[in-house]
Formats: structure tokens, sequence, C-alpha cells
């Protein structure tokens, strides 16, 4: 893993100081966090009701688990939104369905920026994600971005496409295996 | 790392067939396209909670996931940040509270939720760091019926993990207030204060209290007058006799909202 930027370095240390019982830290961490963490899970719910509710799950998830949180092994806002991403599917497949977006909706760039210094690292990350992503088939990056935005299943994609499930599957794994491929090769966004 | 899962070094166009369906991505191991899978969010239920529990018993396949999840997640930098409501923040900040340590909320952007604004004027205001310890966010009170007879109002005042410390009855008619102690509390050397919160009002005193025994002290009608459905209670520990400041200096270990029975 490449080293730590400040923003997640503090990040970091909030949540080791959230693991023993600072809620003033954890306050803070949840100021710098939870604009992105609610974008993800309203993404996801669309209902804005049951996305404030599993916002709230997720913090109370979060700040109970934070002494499981490793920095060696995620960055900090990946371990959150990690976090963030299956409560939100979790709570999609409780309910069975979701008010429908189209495809083209997903593939849509980020119309405001984040505030914070701590998400810095992450958009290089994500200029070199989106490197590799524009070198993929447009069909299957979509595909990739329309499952992972609105965590939906492959059958429902599939359904919406008017496509055979095996067909959208093969479009998202190849994708996906050719954004291993050349991420890879891609030098790291901040080794420089 | 399974032989198969290492395939960086094969062209996916090569590897897997176009337009085919699962047998054609023979050469993507079946962990390493359920770690795929479920770091996408793509699985239906079964297979997510059956992938759930892997991951917890299977190292390797959760280093896989764990892959691809940092591999995946930098997209999240394309969703756009939605601040969420401030009495989220009140919500979780209950829920997580162990202790009646005080409670510093982080600043809100917009403050729906009245008493946090309230007490945060306190604090700006330079009296007392905002020692907000609330258990419930209370919707606001219906509006009274005009020309109805004023009806009796009580509140239970309880700790931000939600523990009862005390309960409160008005009657307006006869101007007192009863408490009711719901739990023993001792705070050696300190006073606990009894506040009210009305709308955008500081909190004003209702006096010193004994937890153990509250109706000891007694509040006048005076203190109590004009007292509404909707207004805040709340209990600060203070120095031994009460505030010097009059406004509360000390952690606010329980409040409630008065509604009409």
């Amino acid at each position: 893993m490449s080293p730590p930027s400040p923003g997640a370095a503090e990040l970091s240390a909030l949540l080791a100081r959230a693991a023993d019982g600072d809620r003033q830290a954890f306050g803070i961490f949840y100021q710098r966090t939870s604009a992105k963490l609610f974008g993800i899970i309203l993404r996801i719910l669309i209902e804005r009701t049951e996305a404030e509710d599993v916002l709230q799950e997720v913090y109370v998830t979060i700040w109970r688990k934070a002494a499981e949180f490793d920095p060696a092994r995620a960055s900090p806002v990946t371990w959150t939104a990690t976090i963030a991403r299956n409560r939100a599917i979790d709570r999609l497949r409780a309910r069975g369905s979701r008010p429908s977006a189209p495809l083209e909706e997903a593939a849509e760039v980020r119309d405001t920026s984040p505030g914070a210094d701590v998400l810095i690292d992450t958009d290089r990350e994500a200029a070199r994600l989106n490197a590799a992503l524009a070198h993929l088939e447009p069909r299957h990056a979509a595909a990739i971005r329309s499952c992972y935005f609105e965590g939906i299943t492959y059958e429902t994609l599939a359904a919406r496409e008017g496509v055979p499930v095996g067909t959208l599957k093969s479009w998202v794994r190849r994708g996906l295996m050719r954004l291993k491929t050349d991420l890879s090769a891609l030098p790291e966004g901040h080794s420089a | 790392m399974t032989p198969s899962e290492d395939m960086s070094g094969m062209s996916a166009d090569e590897t897997l067939a176009p337009s085919s369906a699962d047998e054609a991505l023979a050469p993507l191991s079946a962990d390493e396209a359920l770690a795929m899978d479920f770091a996408l969010g793509a699985l239906d239920r079964a297979e997510r909670r059956a992938a759930d529990l892997r991951l917890r018993s299977d190292p390797a396949f959760r280093a896989m996931v764990d892959d691809w999840t940092a591999r995946l997640a930098p997209i999240d930098g394309e969703t756009a940040d939605v601040a969420p409501p401030a009495e989220i923040w009140a919500a979780i900040s209950a829920e997580i509270t162990p202790s009646l340590r005080p409670d510093p909320a982080p600043v809100a952007k917009q403050s729906l939720w009245q008493s946090l604004t309230l007490w945060r004027g306190v604090s700006f205001a330079g009296v007392a760091a905002a020692l907000v310890a609330v258990a419930q966010v209370n919707p606001p009170a219906p509006p009274p019926v005009p020309g109805a007879p004023p009806q009796l109002l009580v509140a239970a005042l309880a700790g931000a993990d939600g523990k009862p410390l005390l309960s409160a009855a008005y009657d307006p008619l006869r101007g007192a207030v009863v408490l009711t102690p719901a739990t023993q509390r001792q705070d050696e050397g300190k006073s606990a204060e009894l506040w009210v919160i009305e709308g955008k009002n500081p909190p004003r005193s209702l006096g010193v209290i004994d937890i153990k025994d509250p109706n000891k002290h007694v509040i006048t009608s005076d203190q109590l007058r004009g007292l509404e459905s909707g207004a805040t209670l709340a209990i600060s520990i203070e120095p031994y006799g009460g505030s010097p400041t009059g406004q509360p200096t000390g952690p606010v270990v329980a409040t409630g909202t008065l509604r009409a029975v």
C-alpha cells in the first residue's frame, strides 16, 4: 500500500482515539467523513429517510469496530466507505427493489467536489481508476459503474438493460479483469 | 494467493471469450469471481450472505475481497458529497454514549434541532462549553388547541444512554412541578440544577434540585409561568449550590421534552 496522505493519517489517528472511547475524536471523524458516506448511501438507496437510518447504523458500527481498523490494510476512507456500501446494499437487498435509474446516470461525473482535504488522496486514486475505466469498452465500464454506484445485482441490471444475465456478467468480469491488468501497469498515483 | 488468481500477465480479452456465459470465464478462479462480485456489490441476498460468512472464516478469500475493494473504492470519489441533517449526529451520539460524560457535538452546518442550537448558543456566549448529552431527538410538539384547558405536561428526563433519570410532571392549573426520581445518582460535592429551554431562549434555571428527593426543592409558580408543551427540561451538574453564572456550566446529564398528556 502507498504511504497514507496527511488526511488519511489524521483520520486513522481519530479512529484510534475513537477505539479508546474518545467520542470527541469520533465527532471530528464524523464531521470529516459523513457527507461522503451519506452521498454513497443515498446513491444506493435513493430514499432519504432510509439513507439517514443507514448512515446512523454505519457510524455506530464504525464506533464499535474502530479497534478493528488496521491502517496497514486499508485507508480509513476506504474502510468506512466499505462499511457504508455494504450496509446500504444489505438494506437494498432486504427491501427487494429500488427506484430505478437509467444506466447512463451512473456514468455521470462528479458534480460537486468534496470539501475536505482528506479526500485528496482518494481523488488521485480516482483519477487513476478513471483512466483505467476509460480504456474499457464503454458498455463494460457503464455496467461496472451501475453495479457499483447503485449496488444492484447482475440480474437487476441485466433486466434493465434487456440483455441476458450471462452477457452482463461477462461484460463486468471482463471489464474488471482488464481493469486489474491496466491498474497494475499504471504508475501509482502518489509514488512521485 | 491461488495460482489461478494471478492473471495480471494475461490480457482479459484473451482469457475471456466475448459474449459468453460463466463457463467461458473458466480462467478466472471461482473465488476471485466471487470476491469481485462481492466487492462490486452485485451478489443477491443469499449469495451475499454466503460470501459474508466466508469472509469471516477464510483469510485468503478475505484478502481477495480486500484487494478488489481497494481497487474499486476510488470510484466513490465520483459520488457527490451530501451533508446529512444535523440530527443524525445527535442520534449517533446518543447511541454511542456509554456514560454520562459530556458530549461535545460537532458543529452542524444547519441545525434543525432546537436544543442543540441553544446549547451551542450557550457555548458561543462563552458561558459554557457545549455539553450536549441529549438522549432523543424529539419532533416539534403539536400546537396547543386554542381555548382548551391547560393540560398536564410531563417529561421523562433521560441521559444520553437513554437511561431515565427523573420524570417531571407539571400541572399548569396548580402551578406546580412534581419530580420523580427514576434512578439514584450521586454527585459528591456537586449540585444538580434543573433548566428549562423554551424556544430559542437561553436555558433558564429552575433551581438546584436533589435528584434523590427532588421535591424537597420547591419551584415557585413564577418560575413555571408560561411553561408549554415542547419546552425542554435539562439537568446539569454544577458546582455545589448551583451554577455560578446563571447558565449551565457543567455536563448536561439528562434532558426531556414536556408533552401534554
